[in-house]
């Protein structure tokens, strides 16, 4: 099987001041359609950076990054934007709503930025609102939300794309424990029966637990691999 | 996209309103502007071209001939049938003006007589708008008007006797005239040296059967934008009238005041440039504070794929909102106090006065032309897209990673 996301001999590094500071240094990672695959490492190991690159939100220094067997690393600005776009689906730390959006238009926003008609966009909103149990909040604004609850959203605006990989960088981050697990639950279960590929980070211990394939990332190298029977 | 650009407006708040309501405020300004000017315009208009008629026919070369006989329609009668016949719907008259001496019992002066016809719309416009005492010049009883200047000047008042003498004419170049209306005109140069008679009595005096000029009035000419008729009445009557006469529109014959009510546009599109300036550097600073608080939600959005163009947009499309709002409701604003505008309006006592020295009438109606008002948009658009551009572009910029993290 072709691998979906794959990363070779991945480089990064950030200058300040005529400082270099290497996030990573020659990571190579293959994800497969159908995983659920955590990074994981302490702060600072370079977890953001990397799901960064393979979502081509940054360019890397060296390497080369190929989505769904096609090279990334080397196309502008206004491609990776289209990449972004189409197939990649992003959960980041902090919710990231759109604070003046309710939860469905929310959950809708990467449709209307397609141009998805609005009927079809709401239908599909509402369907991954409720993958994540959250259509009855679909009226609310983020601030009417609770943290977890968010987050359930941005997933859901996630999934209404269906794109081919969704990338989730702490999605739990600012999440207390039980709201964390729980929301990495809903994941396993959009994976599991959606056949929804999933590459989050995590710098929490506890959330790995049922994780299948778990990548350990430490100063920017890829230190090990833990592939678990399901 | 619209819709997200109206809620990210109004999570402005304060700062929003206060703008929309600057830019409603220059919207109503302009309009105001725009519906006095084109009040006083059409007023000025309507007032030169009741002195002047709409339209002047006279000898060829009028200006450039300097004997009094040579510059004079002796065929006045079949000119004023042609006239009448090419344009019938207008009304024609015939005018005479004769230089002359004036003199009271002491005094005399340089004048310039002027012989109206009786149920002309000059000698309305001359004698009974601004008679200020006694009664305007009744045909065949060797009377006249006399301005109030003049007669002061000639130490004269009614019923006194005025003595004008017209040398080197075909008539009998010397009359007395009996003093029977002073007239208060607006122009006090115009006043000190204007003797209105009745048509026929300047003609005994001084050029029997002869004009100076015929003049015509149109029908239902009452806007500076009904200027078009003019020209076309008076490509009809060049074409029908014989050679060695021409043909003036006002404007030819009053260039400098047609000058003035020229200017008034370019003045007023200058003015609107300005305060839509003005406006739009207020909805630049909006647009920017609104960028600056935002910046991480514009890193999200081009995060989830928007790219650079779409977020340039996004941010043009909350300016135009923005602006269009306040102009909506400047507009609206603007249009009602332009409609009671309409209904008729005069500026403070004194200062109507002083500008009637100028020719505009004491009350005037406001009033706007569809150019206007879309002009008035279509400048509220540009301001909206100008004061977006910085702001966009630099929206555009932004690195989505370093937009995500930041914090404001």
């Amino acid at each position: 099987m072709e691998p979906i996301v794959r990363a070779r001999q991945l480089e990064k590094v950030y200058r300040s001041d005529g400082i270099a500071t290497p996030a990573l240094r020659g990571v190579d990672l293959e994800i497969y359609p159908g995983e659920f695959t955590a990074i994981a490492g302490p702060s600072g190991s370079g977890k953001s950076t990397l799901l960064h690159l393979l979502g081509g939100l940054d360019r890397p220094s060296a390497g080369e990054v190929w989505l769904e067997g096609e090279r990334v690393d080397d196309k502008n600005a206004t491609w990776h934007a289209r990449l972004r776009l189409w197939k990649v689906g992003f959960v980041f730390q902090a919710y990231n709503l759109i604070p003046v959006l309710t939860a469905l238009e929310n959950a809708a926003f990467v449709l209307e930025l397609r141009g998805v008609p609005p009927a079809e966009r709401k239908k599909r909103a509402l369907d991954a609102l409720a993958e994540l149990e959250m259509q009855d909040y679909a009226a609310r604004r983020p601030n009417q939300l609770s943290g977890g609850q968010q987050q359930r959203v941005a997933v859901a605006r996630a999934l209404a794309a269906e794109p081919a990989v969704i990338l989730a960088d702490e999605p739990t981050a600012n999440l207390d424990s039980k709201t964390g697990r729980a929301l990495i639950e809903y994941m396993k279960r959009l994976n599991r029966e959606k056949g929804l590929t999933f590459l989050f980070s995590t710098h929490d211990p506890r959330l790995l637990e049922h994780v299948r394939r778990i990548v350990h990332l430490e100063d920017g190298r890829v230190v090990g691999e833990e592939v678990r029977e399901a | 996209m619209w819709s997200l650009a109206w809620k990210n407006v109004w999570r402005g708040g304060g700062r929003s309103l206060v703008t929309a309501g600057a830019v409603a405020a220059v919207v109503t300004l302009i309009l105001l502007m725009y519906g006095f000017a084109g009040g006083a315009t059409n007023g000025m208009f309507q007032n030169l071209t009741r002195s002047t008629g709409h339209l002047v026919v006279r000898v060829k070369g009028y200006d450039r001939i300097e004997e009094f006989d040579q510059r004079l329609l002796y065929d006045l009668e079949d000119l004023k049938a042609s006239v009448q016949r090419t344009l019938p719907d207008a009304d024609v008259e015939a005018v005479l003006e004769v230089p002359a001496l004036l003199a009271g019992t002491s005094r005399s002066r340089g004048v310039v007589l002027m012989g109206l016809e009786p149920d002309g719309h000059l000698m309305q416009e001359m004698v009974d708008r601004y008679l200020a005492e006694g009664q305007r010049p009744q045909p065949g009883r060797w009377q006249a008007a006399l301005g109030q200047a003049l007669a002061r000047a000639l130490r004269v008042k009614i019923g006194d006797e005025a003595y004008a003498f017209a040398p080197g004419t075909d008539g009998l170049g010397a009359g007395a005239f009996e003093v029977s209306g002073l007239i208060d005109l607006p122009e006090s140069n115009l006043e000190a040296r204007t003797a209105v008679l009745d048509l026929a009595d300047a003609q005994a005096l001084a050029a029997p059967d002869a004009a100076s000029r015929i003049v015509v009035f149109l029908p239902d000419l009452k806007t500076l934008s009904q200027e078009k008729r003019i020209d076309e009445a008076k490509a009809q009557l060049t074409a029908a009238l014989p050679e060695g006469y021409e043909v003036l529109t006002w404007r030819e014959a009053q260039p400098a005041l047609a000058a003035i009510l020229d200017l008034m546009t370019p003045m007023l599109l200058i003015y609107a440039a300005l305060f839509f300036g003005l406006a739009g550097l207020l909805v630049v600073n909006t647009v920017y504070l609104s960028l600056v608080e935002r910046i991480r939600e514009f890193g999200i959005i081009i995060a989830l794929g928007a790219d650079r163009w779409k977020v340039m947009r996004m941010v043009t499309l909350e300016s135009l909102v923005l602006v269009l709002s306040g102009a909506l409701v400047g507009g609206v604003l603007g249009g009602a106090l332009l409609y009671r505008g309409a209904q008729g309006f005069s500026l403070p006592g004194p200062l109507a006065q002083q500008y009637a020295e100028f020719g505009l009438p004491v009350v005037m109606y406001a009033s706007v032309t569809p150019t206007q008002v879309v002009s008035v948009f279509v400048f509220a658009v540009l301001t909206a897209i100008a004061s977006a551009l910085w702001p966009a572009w630099l929206t555009g910029r932004l690195e989505p990673v370093e937009a995500i993290r930041h914090v404001a």
